[in-house]
Formats: C-alpha cells, sequence, structure tokens
C-alpha cells in the first residue's frame, strides 16, 4: 500500500507537469476535467465501466452454474460421467482466451448459418459466451476440490440417516463445501474483470475499446492507457474489499460451526 | 427371538487385501453383541458392511428379513432402519444441534417439522443434553458430540444400532458418560452390535462377545466365559493387554 501512495503521488505530480503546458513527455491535457474535451474524453472513457461490469457479472453468474454442472459428473460412481468431466475440464482449460474468443465470436455464427439457425451472436454475448465457457473449466475444479475437502465421514453419516446421495449432497455436503469454495470463486472473478478487456479486439464498447479509440484520436496512449490501468484498479479493488468482507462474514460464522 | 441379522459366510477384499474372511454371525432381536479384537482385525469393516458403507464380496448378509444387494428401493428401507454411530461423530458442523437430529427424519422419513422438532427434543432429553438444543457441535465438548449423534441415529427410530468405536475418539473422562448413554439404551431392549475396546462396558451389556483377529472370527463366547477362559491363545493374548495395560 506504500508504494502505491508513492505512485500516486508521483503521478500526481506530473499530471501538473502536464497540464501546466510545458510539454514534456506527459499530456494529461487530453483527460484534463476542466478542459471541455478532456472532460468528454473521462466521461467517454469511464462510461465503459458499466459494459465491463455487466459482461463480467453476467459472465461470472453463468460460470458458477456452469462450473457446478460440470463438476457433479466427477463425483458420479460411473467411469463415462467422471470421464466427461476430465474431458470438459482439460479440453476448454487448454484454450486460450482469444482464439476461442474469435471461434465463438467468427465461428460460431457460420455453424448456426449451416444448421439453418437464425441466432446472431454480437460482440457482448460472444465475449459473454467465451468468458463464461472459458472459466467455467477452472470454476469445475474449485467446486471439485471444495466438495473433495469435506470428509467422508460427513457423506457416510447423512448415508445412515437414511438421506439419498441427492439429499446429502444439498443439505449436507454442498453447505459446507460453499464456504471454502467462496474465496477462490470470488478471486475467479477478478480474473474474469480483467480478461473482459479481451472483448475490446471484438468491437465490445468496455472500458479497453473506449481507451484504444481516444488513444487512436488523441495519439496519446501513455496518458490514457494510464488511466485505463487505474479503471481496473479501482475495480479489482472494490471486488477485494467486497470479498474480504464476504469472507470476514463467513469466517466468524465457521468459527462458530466448526 | 427373532433373528434380525444374518451374515453367511461374508469376505471382503480391500485390493488383495482380505479384510473379511468367511464370517458368520447372527444377531437375535434385543440382542447386544460386542466386537473386539486388535486394530486391523476387520471389527469395523464388519459393522460397516451391515449398513452397506462397505459392499460385501461374497457370501451374503440379511438385514430384517432383506438381503443386502445393490438395489435401491431395499437400501433405503434398510438404511433407516439400521443406525450408525461414529468413532468421529461425524456431526454436520454447519447445522445446530437441534437440526442435526431434524435433517433426517425429515428429509429421510417425510415427517412433519413439527413432529421431528419433538421427537429430537425427546431424544436430547434421553441423552441428557436438552440445553444444548440450539448451539453449534463445535461448541459441545466431544462426550456431548458423540451422545447427540447417538441422538441423531436414534430419531430415525432404527431398529438396530451399530456403534463403531463409540468412545475412542474421547478424553478418559467423556467415557464414562457416553457408555452410560449406550447401557441405557442395551436396558431398553435397543438390539446393538458394538465395536468397543470397552471390556467393563462388555462385561455389563453384552449377550455375546466376538473376537476377530485377521478378518476371522476366532472366538464367539458369552462375556463371563470369554473373560474367564478364552478359547483361543489370540484371545487370550489380547485379554491380556486389553485388560492389564
Amino acid at each position: 500500500m506504500i508504494k502505491l501512495k508513492y505512485i500516486l503521488a508521483l503521478l500526481f505530480i506530473f499530471s501538473f507537469v502536464g497540464c501546466s503546458g510545458n510539454s514534456g513527455n506527459w499530456g494529461w491535457y487530453v483527460i484534463d476535467p476542466t478542459t471541455k474535451s478532456g472532460l468528454a474524453n473521462i466521461k467517454f472513457l469511464v462510461g465503459g465501466f458499466g459494459a465491463t461490469i455487466l459482461l463480467s457479472l453476467i459472465a461470472a453468474l453463468i460460470s458458477i452454474i456452469l462450473g457446478l454442472i460440470v463438476a457433479l459428473p466427477s463425483f458420479s460412481n460411473n467411469v463415462f460421467f467422471r470421464s466427461l468431466n476430465r474431458i470438459y475440464v482439460e479440453f476448454i482449460r487448454a484454450i486460450p482466451l482469444l482464439p476461442m474468443l474469435f471461434w465463438v465470436f467468427y465461428g460460431l455464427p457460420v455453424i448456426f448459418q449451416s444448421l439453418g439457425l437464425k441466432i446472431q451472436i454480437d460482440a457482448f454475448w460472444g465475449a459473454v459466451i467465451t468468458l463464461a465457457i472459458s472459466d467455467s473449466a477452472f470454476t469445475a475444479e474449485i467446486y471439485r476440490a471444495g466438495i473433495q475437502s469435506i470428509s467422508k465421514g460427513q457423506r457416510e453419516a447423512a448415508q445412515t440417516i437414511g438421506l439419498t446421495q441427492y439429499q446429502a449432497m444439498r443439505y449436507v455436503i454442498l453447505p459446507q463445501a460453499l464456504r471454502r469454495i467462496l474465496p477462490p470463486l470470488a478471486n475467479q472473478f477478478i480474473y474474469i474483470v480483467k480478461m473482459s478487456a479481451f472483448a475490446s479486439v471484438i468491437g465490445m464498447q468496455e472500458l479497453t475499446r473506449r481507451a484504444n479509440e481516444i488513444v487512436v484520436t488523441e495519439y496519446r496512449p501513455l496518458e490514457i492507457y494510464t488511466l485505463l490501468i487505474f479503471e481496473y484498479l479501482i475495480l479489482v479493488l472494490v471486488i477485494s474489499f467486497a470479498v474480504r468482507w464476504l469472507e470476514r462474514k463467513l469466517g466468524s460464522d465457521e468459527s462458530n460451526s466448526n | 427371538m427373532k433373528e434380525v441379522i444374518d451374515i453367511n459366510n461374508v469376505s471382503k477384499y480391500f485390493g488383495k487385501f482380505k479384510a473379511l474372511d468367511s464370517v458368520n454371525l447372527r444377531v437375535m432381536r434385543g440382542q447386544k453383541v460386542v466386537i473386539c479384537g486388535p486394530s486391523g482385525s476387520g471389527k469395523s469393516t464388519l459393522v460397516r458392511c451391515i449398513n452397506r458403507l462397505e459392499e460385501h464380496d461374497e457370501g451374503d448378509i440379511k438385514v430384517l428379513g432383506n438381503f443386502l444387494t445393490n438395489d435401491r428401493l431395499c437400501l433405503a428401507s434398510i438404511k433407516s432402519k439400521v443406525s450408525m454411530v461414529f468413532q468421529q461423530f461425524n456431526l454436520f458442523p454447519h447445522l445446530s444441534v437441534i437440526e442435526n437430529l431434524t435433517l433426517g427424519p425429515i428429509k429421510a422419513l417425510g415427517i412433519s417439522k413439527k413432529e421431528a422438532m419433538e421427537r429430537a427434543l425427546y431424544f436430547l432429553e434421553r441423552v441428557k443434553i436438552p440445553e444444548q438444543a440450539f448451539k453449534k457441535p463445535n461448541l459441545l465438548s466431544g462426550g456431548q458430540q458423540q451422545r447427540v449423534a447417538i441422538a441423531r441415529a436414534l430419531c430415525l427410530e432404527p431398529e438396530i444400532m451399530l456403534f463403531d468405536e463409540p468412545t475412542s475418539a474421547l478424553d478418559p473422562e467423556m467415557i464414562a458418560e457416553v457408555l452410560e448413554v449406550i447401557l441405557d439404551l442395551a436396558n431398553d431392549g435397543m438390539t446393538m452390535v458394538v465395536v468397543t475396546h470397552e471390556m467393563g462396558f462388555a462385561k455389563k451389556a453384552a449377550d455375546k462377545i466376538i473376537f476377530m483377529d485377521e478378518g476371522k472370527i476366532l472366538e464367539e463366547n458369552i462375556p463371563s466365559n470369554f473373560f474367564k477362559n478364552p478359547k483361543t491363545h489370540r484371545s487370550k493374548k489380547f485379554l491380556d493387554q486389553v485388560l492389564n495395560h
């Protein structure tokens, strides 16, 4: 945190150098809120928050549900179901995000077309689908680890009081596993927020895309990308604090119950 | 007397290791059977086969008139009638004591919440900890936790109770309070199979003592004979170690 303060102070000083017009390497005027064009630029850049947040939230939500669906077969006694889980995780995990994004955005519509389906994929949903699927392989592994960490005795006790496998999962295993799963899941959410920047390459108007567009018109990459980084920093810090708060809440709960 | 458990020539393997070797055992309704023997002798495996936590590989096991198979209906009907108490209690840490007790009756037996609560409070009274009903299990002592586990098993109103070393994880001063509860149940006529090293308990409660070693039942005897004149050299040696340590 101390380091961060120094960097912020340094940037603050630089900003005055830039604003004073003695053009050095910095040209903060592009995002100077006291000027009309600077203010317009800032408004445009900050306007990307909504899209980035919405994109990340929906992708994370889908990933959380999809991840659980992918994880559950790994607890089956049936080799076929277990291997379904393994194949999905190994395959999806191996695909880099950018090629997957291209495949979904440019490739998937072609498949839909050839099947006679009139399904359009715009940049937003292309990004959501890609992020959600790519992330689901990781969330699935988080679920698996969390569920496996609950002792075998819990499952046996559930069995001996007459619960079915489903009931044991629903009332005994999952409620306990979720507490352990939440922190890494939240971590995964931060990862999604950062990876959402890739959506810019298919024209999705989120934070990074907007920054790129201003850079092209203003020729001031240093200032604008600096601001962009701080935009992500703020977003991630807010999430981290929220997660800490949640963990503390659950943590105190856990200390009452274990 | 009607027999409720009939184990016939049962063997069980873990990989190549033979955990149970042609075991035969009959338990009549209301009988109290204590199983003892050195660790690794297959005692736990045997009781775990009775409620199908383990699957036996050879022979057959008949519980309450049904052969144990993988048939779901048969398993479901047996599960709620054969309850088990574990060495490690295995209480559900995220639920309060009362919720631990009512979960099975509500979800597995389908009785109303109100009735389940009444039943739970009755059995908590019986194991002498009604005042702990709304606490989380981790706030209780080991002895209290095991008594909650016994109450949880009783809430299903089982016909047979299995105890897998119920006092082995307890501090010495807590063993007595748990054994007292089990003894109380025994005097009430509950059919039970108890794996334990507590020979004092065996003397008081058992109708029959089974001595196991290396997956085999080496001796089946009434307590007075077992303690005075053990039939085999192995059981004699075991008794020496357990009684005179």
